[in-house]
């Protein structure tokens, strides 16, 4: 008994260290607080150029070259080679070939692949949807200029075979992945090593860089926030406090009009315990104050009309 | 973050304690709630939280006019009284006077509230307006506003009534309380320093007791210099000192009334008696008694004059100086070999060690605010001032040089006062400098001057 009970304990506290520190780590609120950031020397770019270079390429298939090729990989097709070419064609002595035959037909293949825009939600997949249909396109174009036609024949043939991993899958398979169904994940991991090995290999190509899972493109914080401070922190002559630390910190809510401005009086959090921390909260103030307008990009008014800044010492 | 790490440990204990399953579902429970809070307090907070972090201290700009005369023949005393305050707000460190010439407005009365955005052109962050008015009983009325400039808010106003010589005090006592209202800590201004005077040739230095207040102004002697003098120490009542002088026979620790002027005696003992100090309350003055070749503390009851002998060693025990609390004492010792710093009950008992760094430690003192013990420190060819915690940790080297001693703490504890020693043909002179090791600042002297001993606030 002692035994069951200790495994099913163990397995429910590891379970709950799992899921604990998951949550400690992806719900920290250090994704509300933003570190201090130097801001860095930029170009001026206009918030419509901006938008253009942040937005997704949901029907833009190949307009980044080079995308997200971790290794370009010389020995990644040689691997794949062996693995896969050798049963497909004997025929092609694998050299990584050129990469723009592949791009005219990847388009005629590709209808499969506008799966990748859909699949946006986990990037991962798109890769092995569509360098799957790559490498068998890399295998007929480097025939290219003999005969296109014949190889897209050949070519359909064993997709066909292994296509249940490329071409025809892709539609049912995601959303039977939100369905979680295992018997459908078991089916994907199986796929994945070798699309992933693919992917690398012939990412030379094309693969739509569709941005990151965790991308914040929208979220310009870090920027107006940092902008901020420089402001501010010009105009903040701190009450110096002595040597030892009281950790203090000052924290306000404010809102601003679009010219920079304040719209009212910043809202001091809380009232002082202290006469030095009272000291440092009207310091800020102060700063606060005497530092409007502040120049922040007016492309994210709708960020910085009202947030609340933190004076502190604290050392993060 | 703390609840955080919180469920981190509480984990971990149950993990190793191995408790059992109730507790450990209700321990999950709770970590449960806890860490749910932290998600709703996450989500909850509306504003996005932009941190500004540490900058650069900055002393606060600050615009003093000249105080307005409330009756034609004030105007004097009223430019004396700005004077004051500047100086003691600049040499404080904390405070950038901005230069009078850039002034814009030209405050006339300081009932009506100033301009702001005429003081705010030029930089100013906080004004301070005043009036100094002779009343017809003769008495000097000292009257200021403080102001905060970004918001236009009067942060302190006072008045004060005096007999016109002591213009000088009520400026510093307005400066306490610019000092205060804007560092959020006790000001020192309105205090004042005992000092030994030196004039004359090296070899025939005269040595005397000398008063002023702690900006060098108001100079007094207080002996004769026909004896040396040496250590003198304020009593926390103001009123007197004691000093160690050597007269006829073996140097002896005195107590002087420095209002009236008498002298006494403390206590008769046998052999020398040195380093004396007083007891927070006033009561008792702690010193060394010489005894063959090693010296002891005993703290005296002035009343009474029963003396207790706090530590037995045949080891040289010299300096004593009480907590703020009264509780402990703080003392040089060489029983370790070399002479360190050591704390110990004042009541006597078991003294702990707090000193350690490499050379000697000697002449410590313990902060009004207790929080530190200054100390003066010796070692490779430099005498450096320095400061410890009483637990022996923190210390921290504020200025060091050929020679530097005698560090004594200002009545907020934020200043230390000592006397450097150039070396050659020249004398000591006092020196200020913040406990951080900023702002090191000369005090003015007639002469050479050394082992300042800072006053309490006077009021």
């Amino acid at each position: 008994m002692k035994v069951k009970i200790d495994k099913t304990l163990a397995a429910s506290i590891a379970l709950h260290v799992l899921v604990l520190g998951w949550g400690l780590v992806s719900f920290s609120t250090k994704a509300f607080e933003m570190e201090p950031e130097e801001s860095v020397a930029v170009d001026v770019v206009s918030a419509d150029q901006l938008a253009h270079v942040m937005a997704g390429m949901k029907s833009g298939k190949k307009e980044n070259p080079k995308p997200l090729v971790e290794k370009v990989a010389e020995a990644k097709p040689v691997e794949d080679a062996v693995g896969k070419i050798t049963e497909k064609a004997p025929v092609v002595t694998d050299t990584t070939p050129p990469p723009q035959p592949k791009v005219e037909e990847k388009p005629v293949e590709k209808k499969p692949d506008p799966p990748k825009p859909v699949a946006e939600s986990k990037p991962k997949e798109e890769p092995k949807e569509a360098p799957k249909p790559i490498e068998k396109k890399p295998d007929p174009p480097k025939v290219d200029p003999i005969a296109e036609a014949l190889k897209k024949e050949e070519k359909k043939p064993p997709p066909k075979p292994e296509a249940k991993a490329a071409t025809p899958p892709p539609q049912p398979q995601k959303p039977k992945e939100r369905t979680f169904d295992q018997s459908k994940i078991a089916a994907l991991l199986d796929k994945r090593d070798p699309a992933r090995q693919a992917t690398t290999g012939d990412t030379l190509n094309s693969n739509a860089a569709l941005g990151l899972s965790k991308g914040k493109a929208a979220d310009n914080s870090a920027t107006w926030g940092s902008m901020f401070q420089s402001q501010v922190e010009r105009c903040w002559k701190k009450p110096y406090g002595g040597i030892e630390s009281q950790n203090p910190e000052a924290a306000f809510s404010i809102r601003l009009k679009r010219d920079g401005t304040l719209e009212g009086m910043p809202v001091p959090e809380g009232t002082p315990a202290t006469p030095y921390l009272r000291v440092y909260q009207e310091s800020a103030l102060r700063a606060i104050i005497e530092c409007q307008p502040y120049n922040l990009p007016a492309a994210y008014f709708d960020e910085w009309k009202y947030f609340a800044p933190v004076f502190t010492e604290r050392k993060t | 973050m703390k609840p955080l790490q919180m469920t981190d440990e509480d984990q971990s204990r149950e993990m190793l304690l191995r408790p059992s399953r109730r507790q450990i579902v209700s321990g999950m429970a709770s970590l449960g709630v806890l860490t749910g809070g932290t998600f709703r307090d996450a989500f909850a907070q509306a504003p996005k939280r932009i941190i500004v972090p540490e900058g650069d201290f900055a002393p606060l700009p600050i615009a003093i006019p000249n105080f307005v005369p409330g009756t034609p023949s004030d105007g004097e005393v009223a430019v004396g009284v700005t004077q004051v305050i500047t100086n003691n707000l600049k040499r404080s460190g904390l405070f950038a006077p901005i230069d009078q010439a850039a002034y814009i407005e030209k405050v006339v009365n300081i009932d009506t509230a100033p301009q702001f955005t005429s003081w705010k052109t030029i930089n100013a962050q906080a004004l301070v307006t005043g009036r100094m008015t002779r009343q017809p009983d003769g008495r000097l009325k000292a009257e200021f506003r403080l102001w905060d400039v970004a918001t236009g808010q009067q942060l302190t106003g006072q008045q004060y009534f005096t007999s016109p010589e002591y213009w000088r005090r009520i400026a510093h006592i307005i400066s306490d309380q610019i000092y205060e209202r804007l560092t959020g800590e006790k000001g020192y201004f309105d205090s004042r320093v005992v000092f030994v005077d030196e004039t004359g040739a090296k070899e025939r230095r005269v040595k005397r007791l000398a008063l002023m207040d702690q900006d060098g102004a108001n100079v007094r002697y207080l002996t004769r210099g026909s004896d040396l003098v040496l250590t003198p120490r304020f009593s926390p009542s103001t009123q007197e000192i004691t000093y160690m002088e050597f007269g006829q026979g073996d140097p002896r620790v005195y107590l002087l009334n420095i209002e009236t002027g008498q002298r006494e005696i403390v206590g008769n003992f046998p052999g020398m008696s040195f380093s004396p100090r007083f007891s927070p309350d006033g009561q008792r003055v702690i010193m060394s008694l010489q005894q063959g070749g090693n010296s002891n503390l005993f703290v005296m009851d002035l009343r009474s004059k029963s003396t207790t002998r706090l530590t037995d060693t045949p080891a040289i025990d010299t300096s004593p100086s009480y907590a703020p609390d009264g509780a402990r004492i703080c003392f040089e010792s060489d029983r370790g070999g070399k002479p360190q710093i050591y704390v110990m009950p004042a009541t006597g008992g078991p003294a702990q060690r707090i000193s350690f760094g490499d050379g000697t430690y000697s002449t410590p003192v313990w902060s009004p605010r207790g929080d530190y013990i200054a100390f003066t420190k010796q070692g490779g060819g430099q005498f450096s001032i320095g400061i410890i915690k009483p637990d022996g940790s923190g210390e921290r080297i504020l200025t060091s040089g050929f020679h530097n001693e005698g560090p004594t703490f200002a009545p907020n504890g934020r200043v230390l006062m000592f006397f450097r020693d150039p070396g050659g043909n020249g004398g000591p002179s006092l020196f200020t400098v913040d406990i951080s090791g900023r702002n090191e600042q000369r005090v003015p002297t007639p002469g050479f001057a050394s082992d300042p001993a800072w006053s309490p606030l006077l009021s």
